[in-house]
């Protein structure tokens, strides 16, 4: 159960080795002993000063004048997205799609509208699962659906990827 | 409190010699128990790989904190039976820690025979679930089993403290307020579906995991109706249908990535307020242990010398040093916990008896759970000593241990014969845990005591029958008893019947205790109060 | 002269240089006035004046640009001047103008000379009319033999591009009159083909050029000073990122030459306030006019820090007609200072614009260093304006010594939250061709490798992972959660 930090797009573990007389980590394979306070953190044996600052996913280090960008791994959406569980917006009840805020081929980020459904006299914005481009349009304005089915398909990862390289 | 002062020559060659017979005794265990654990036919692993499925002990050491102890029970259970062909009783159970808090984890074995249950196995469950309600222990139960072994059915299926008892444990278990989570990792079939039924949360993984009374093969052969795994009881089905099973999870790590987070959503249990000092190591190192324990079962030696190598700095408050010295009882805390150890130094005399019995009624007063280190061959026997009240005084010490509130722990150091166990906490006095040392042995008596005793009985009957008896009938009778005995007082045998919780390196004895004795504080003290004291 | 005093001044800008200017405005006792978009509510520059005004817009920036608005609140608020800091509508004529009609004064040059300095080919003929060097060109014409006998006129080396095209098609360096004319073809030819319009330009090559430019401070009736001379040659996307004041290895002759050819430009113009003369400086010594800019520089502390000559005030005491603050003869020159430029950007994606929060801000105190910024902890670096986050400026008795300490400084500065490049700043003052300073504007491209961030020291990535890990919440409960024994008996299996 290593905690995954991403920096510049590798990835770097953490392992919990030890917690007494000190705390061990494996870092990236190789064990140290670790203390850390706030503002200083002491790595088998030598300190170093570091300022530290939070911002959504985004966790920036300085040390010794030197900034580290780094994104804890989330290994839940990974697995999702290897499994292309965030390939598809699915309908969460019966309902009937009111408008659509993107189009095929459109950009979209994770988050942002790409649908609006209206189920029981209550609308519903669908959004986003991840980062990418709508491949498809299953389901169009004023069409209906049942619960759960694929509305919206989002081009896989992989697609993804090929066709920004080539 | 004073340390004790080891008289122990660690270069003279006693020593020597008991540490390479004890170093042999010890290497067969862990031989024993790498078997128990990893030997496995070829092809029953590449089913489970194939099945893109974890070993069950990836997945508790995925499952536990990191860089967390593992206090594994009963890793030799079963492995007497069935000719070997269910390691660990087909079962792994162990308490540690997930997302902070002590658990009691239980896990099926899918390696073997697709994790069917076999008699001792659900003996090694139901006694799981005991532990787990004595000590107020979470249960997390790792489901991959095909159900009961079949062909045992007999020794599976109906009796009280067969597998039933696993379901009504798991009820009541609930019904103390004691949390259970099932992480359903393969079929829970039969009677195996109820584990996670019967807990309070359950995780099942998508594509492996099924929950159904019956297989498709039985519904089929039952009503005709052809069914898939996943329709009739799979994960998305058992997660948005019937409710059966609470999470859908992707993998394996997902589910238990799931289990450790609903785990961590668990009011902790609060422990019962026991003394508590700083831990200190043992001054003496443990590893002595192996030139302590002597290489012939026959020998005395002085357990002071083990309680140096188990408590924190070897530090013994002695009670009553000079009076009934074969039973030496005093003060020590072992990992910090405040504990009060009794130990066999000998024949169990009334005095000692006496003695015994008044230092377990301290230890309730006082709040101070209760260590037995037992290596005893017997209440002293004969005519002074039973016009003495050997008897009454040994009652004594049962009743007063038999009604002790405070928690109970056992190390099976040597031997352990006769009523000796009674009041030294043997199996039959619900001591939370019970540890066996591989070189111990237990009986109603030892072997060559019993081979006199046949042969004298065959003598006896012989004589009646007007028959000249035969020395060559006499010494197999000797022999066959001797041989009997032997292999059923062996610490192996007393594993596989499931008579402890495990056989421990002497080594790992303290860190076993300060396990075992942090989870058990979690149940509440129980009430005092006794039975009638026969004076 | 004596002139008036403000008793109050609206500052028409935002983020850092709105808060310099008012930090000279309360030194001086005057009262301020801000401007913010709703966007910005709330903004150090606004709770750092005396009273801020709400101007609504499109986008924060629209607001800012609209002047009718911005007077609107300077007359609401009874302030007697606007101060324009810089960007914005800093260089707008048509404000400046609005600003007097509307009965106040504009902190900066009349709209006139805005104007002539605003346009290129004006300022341009202005400057080569009062003797200011340009560059030599050739105006554009599709007549091949006639570009040929003016182009071999200029000399060599020539730049030659299509006058219509833009991204490189049509153009190359010419080094010898041999190659002139098929080189004219080619770009001729190219323009047709591209653009549709077969028009060629050329102009004087200036090989490794160096951005040079003076600070000028005028009067507006001919008098004008000048503060020395900026060097603001490293630059990315044509745009500066540190500069320093003097600049280095220029020759005394050279730098009079250039600083006299500044001044001499401002009073031509009958230049008010303060303004700056760029610049183009050749290997060969020869340096062309670029433009002017009729305000206050970004780069400007470098000049105060060398001068000790606040400049925001003596624009303030100039607007108030108190003629020019000391005599050429009085400019005092003392050590080296540089300025570097702190933006949200990604040195290695091409200094793309970057977006974040600043999670994060821990500035060295030093009495040699100014850290000019309007920065909050926790408040959003979005892409509404430009990605400038703050001004790092060090001063040294020395050059070398005023590298030292920006480095030191830039080392010890923590501005978290948002990808910047304060370490690329950082590897740039390091480099060698920096401290020996050998610099051009082609300083970032040439030495694109060596500025590439390295592979980090393992400890110090070790160290950074180990604080990360233990900065994550669920991190560090999986550590501190276990309870004892188990803590301390740790790993162990029986």
């Amino acid at each position: 159960m290593a905690l995954q930090l991403r920096l510049k797009g590798r990835e770097h573990s953490i392992e919990i080795v030890a917690r007494r007389p000190e705390l061990v980590l494996r870092i990236d394979g190789v064990e140290h002993r670790v203390a850390v306070m706030p503002g200083a953190v002491m790595l088998d044996g030598r300190a170093y000063l570091f300022d530290e600052g939070v911002t959504g996913d985004r966790h920036f280090v300085r040390i010794d004048g030197r900034t580290f960008d780094l994104e804890a791994v989330d290994p839940d959406l990974e697995e999702e997205a290897a499994a292309g569980g965030l390939d598809v917006i699915r309908a969460p009840m019966p309902g009937a799609v009111v408008s659509l805020a993107k189009a095929e081929g459109d950009q979209v980020r994770r988050g942002e509208t790409v649908l609006t459904i209206e189920s029981m006299k209550l609308q519903t914005a669908l959004t986003a699962p991840r980062d990418g481009v709508i491949e498809r349009i299953v389901r169009q304005e004023g069409q209906t659906f049942d619960k759960d089915e694929a509305v919206v398909l989002l081009v896989p990862l992989e697609e993804d990827a090929r066709e920004q390289t080539s | 409190m004073k340390r004790i002062r080891s008289m122990i020559d660690t270069a003279g060659a006693e020593f020597r010699r008991n540490t390479e017979h004890n170093r042999r005794v010890v290497a067969e265990f862990r031989e024993k128990q790498e078997a128990a654990r990893h030997k496995r036919p070829q092809r029953d692993l590449d089913r489970l790989s194939k099945q893109g499925k974890m070993r069950p002990r990836e997945r508790i050491e995925k499952l536990l904190d990191p860089g967390t102890p593992f206090l594994e029970l009963s890793s030799l259970a079963a492995n007497m039976a069935y000719g070997g062909e269910s390691p660990s009783a087909s079962s792994i159970v162990g308490i540690g820690v997930v997302s902070g808090r002590e658990v009691l984890i239980r896990a099926d074995d899918p390696s073997v025979k697709g994790g069917a249950w076999y008699p001792l196995t659900a003996k090694k469950i139901v006694r799981a679930l005991d532990i787990a309600m004595e000590n107020r222990l979470p249960v997390i139960h790792l489901c991959d089993s095909a159900g009961g072994f079949l062909p045992l059915q007999a020794e599976v299926f109906p009796d009280r403290y067969m597998a039933g008892r696993i379901f009504r444990n798991q009820s009541i278990l609930s019904k103390m307020g004691v949390k259970q989570l099932s992480l359903v990792f393969g079929h829970c079939t039969a009677g195996g579906a109820y584990i996670p039924g019967l807990s309070d949360y359950s995780v099942i993984v998508r594509g492996t995991g099924a929950v159904f009374l019956g297989g498709p093969p039985l519904v089929k052969a039952a009503t005709g109706e052809e069914v898939t795994v996943e329709e009739l009881g799979g994960a998305d089905m058992h997660t948005s249908v019937s409710g059966t099973c609470d999470y859908p999870a992707r993998s394996e790590e997902d589910a238990i990535r799931i289990g450790r987070e609903i785990v961590a959503q668990w009011d902790q249990e609060r422990k019962w307020d026991c003394q508590r000092e700083a831990p200190e190591a043992p001054a003496y190192d443990p590893v002595e242990l192996y030139g302590i324990i002597p290489d012939d079962i026959k020998k005395q030696f002085d357990m002071r010398e083990v309680i140096a190598r188990i408590v924190d700095g070897s530090r013994f408050h002695e009670y009553q040093p000079n009076y009934g010295k074969t039973l030496i009882c005093g003060y020590a805390n072992i990992w910090g916990f405040k504990v009060g150890i009794l130990a066999n130094n000998g024949v169990l005399f009334n005095d000692s008896s006496l003695k015994g019995a008044h230092f377990i009624e301290l230890c309730n007063q006082n709040a101070t759970p209760l260590v037995f280190l037992q290596n005893i061959t017997g209440y002293m026997i004969g005519r002074e000593y039973e016009r003495q009240g050997i008897t009454k005084d040994g009652a004594k010490m049962i009743m007063a241990q038999s009604c002790s509130r405070v928690p109970k722990f056992t190390v099976m150091c040597n031997g352990s014969f006769g009523a000796g166990n009674y009041g030294m906490c043997g199996r039959a006095f619900d001591g939370r845990f019970l540890f066996s040392w591989p070189n111990h042995q237990i009986g109603v008596m030892g072997g060559d005591q019993a081979a006199k005793t046949l042969v004298d009985v065959k003598v006896s009957q012989m004589k009646r029958a007007g028959q000249e008896p035969d020395q060559a009938v006499l010494d197999k009778v000797y022999e066959d008893t001797r041989k009997a005995y032997l292999e059923q007082l062996s610490a192996y045998y007393s594993t596989s019947e499931l008579w402890d919780d495990g056989i421990l390196d002497p080594v790992d004895t303290r860190n076993a205790l300060g396990v075992a004795i942090s989870a058990s504080l979690n149940a509440p003290l129980g009430d005092s109060g006794y039975g009638v004291f026969r004076f | 002269m004596s002139g008036k005093s403000f008793s109050k001044v609206l500052v028409a800008n935002r983020g850092e240089i709105a808060c310099r200017v008012m930090r000279t405005l309360d030194a001086m006792g005057i009262a301020s006035v801000a401007i913010h978009h709703a966007a910005e509510a709330g903004a150090a520059h606004a709770r750092m004046a005396g009273e801020a005004v709400e101007i609504a817009g499109d986008t924060p920036v629209a607001a800012h640009l609209d002047g009718r608005q911005i007077i609107e609140a300077a007359l609401e608020t009874g302030a007697e001047a606007i101060h324009p800091g810089y960007g914005f509508l800093s260089e707008n004529a048509g404000f400046a103008r609005m600003v007097a009609e509307a009965g106040l004064t504009f902190i900066g040059p009349d709209a006139d000379v805005i104007a002539l300095m605003g346009d290129k080919i004006s300022s341009r003929n202005f400057a080569q009319k009062h003797g200011v060097p340009v560059a030599p060109s050739v105006m554009p014409t599709e007549e091949l033999d006639e570009f040929v006998r003016q182009a071999e006129a200029i000399g060599f080396p020539l730049l030659i591009k299509a006058s219509a095209g833009g991204g490189g098609k049509g153009m190359s360096i010419v080094r010898e009159a041999s190659g002139l004319r098929e080189a004219a073809r080619i770009a001729a030819s190219e323009a047709q083909r591209y653009f549709g319009d077969g028009r060629v330009y050329a102009e004087t090559y200036v090989e490794r050029p160096r951005h040079i430019e003076v600070q000028v401070l005028g009067d507006g009736e001919g008098g004008a000073v000048h503060l020395g001379e900026r060097e603001c040659s490293v630059q990315r996307r044509f745009q500066k990122i540190i500069e320093e004041a003097p600049a280095a290895r220029l020759p005394a002759s050279l730098r009079d030459e250039i600083c006299e050819a500044a001044v001499r430009l401002a009073k031509a113009a009958k230049y008010r306030n303060a303004g700056t003369v760029e610049f183009i400086l050749g290997a060969d010594g020869r340096f062309f006019f670029l433009e002017m800019n009729t305000r206050l520089q970004v780069e400007h502390p470098v000049t105060e820090m060398v001068t000790g000559i606040d400049l925001v005030r003596a624009q303030i005491e100039i607007a108030a007609g108190k003629g020019l603050p000391l005599a050429q003869k009085d400019v005092r020159f003392e050590g080296h200072a540089i300025e570097c430029r702190i933006c949200a950007e990604d040195p290695e994606r091409d200094f793309m614009p970057e977006t974040g929060r600043v999670a994060r801000l821990r500035v060295p105190d030093r009495d040699w260093l100014r850290f000019e910024n309007a920065l909050d902890e926790g408040r959003a670096v979005t892409a509404d304006f430009d990605p400038m986050l703050a001004k790092l400026v060090a001063h040294g008795p020395d050059r070398s010594m005023a590298v030292e300490r920006s480095i030191a400084a830039l080392k010890d500065l923590a501005l978290l939250g948002v990808t910047t490049n304060i370490d690329y700043l950082g590897r740039v003052l390091d480099h060698p061709a920096f401290r020996a300073g050998d610099l051009h504007t082609g300083f970032v491209s040439e030495h694109r490798e060596a500025l590439a961030e390295a592979e980090p020291e393992p400890g110090i990535l070790a160290a950074a992972l180990a604080a990360a890990a233990m900065g994550l919440r669920e991190f560090r409960d999986l550590v501190e959660a276990v309870p004892e024994p188990h803590a301390t008996i740790g790993g162990w299996r029986n």
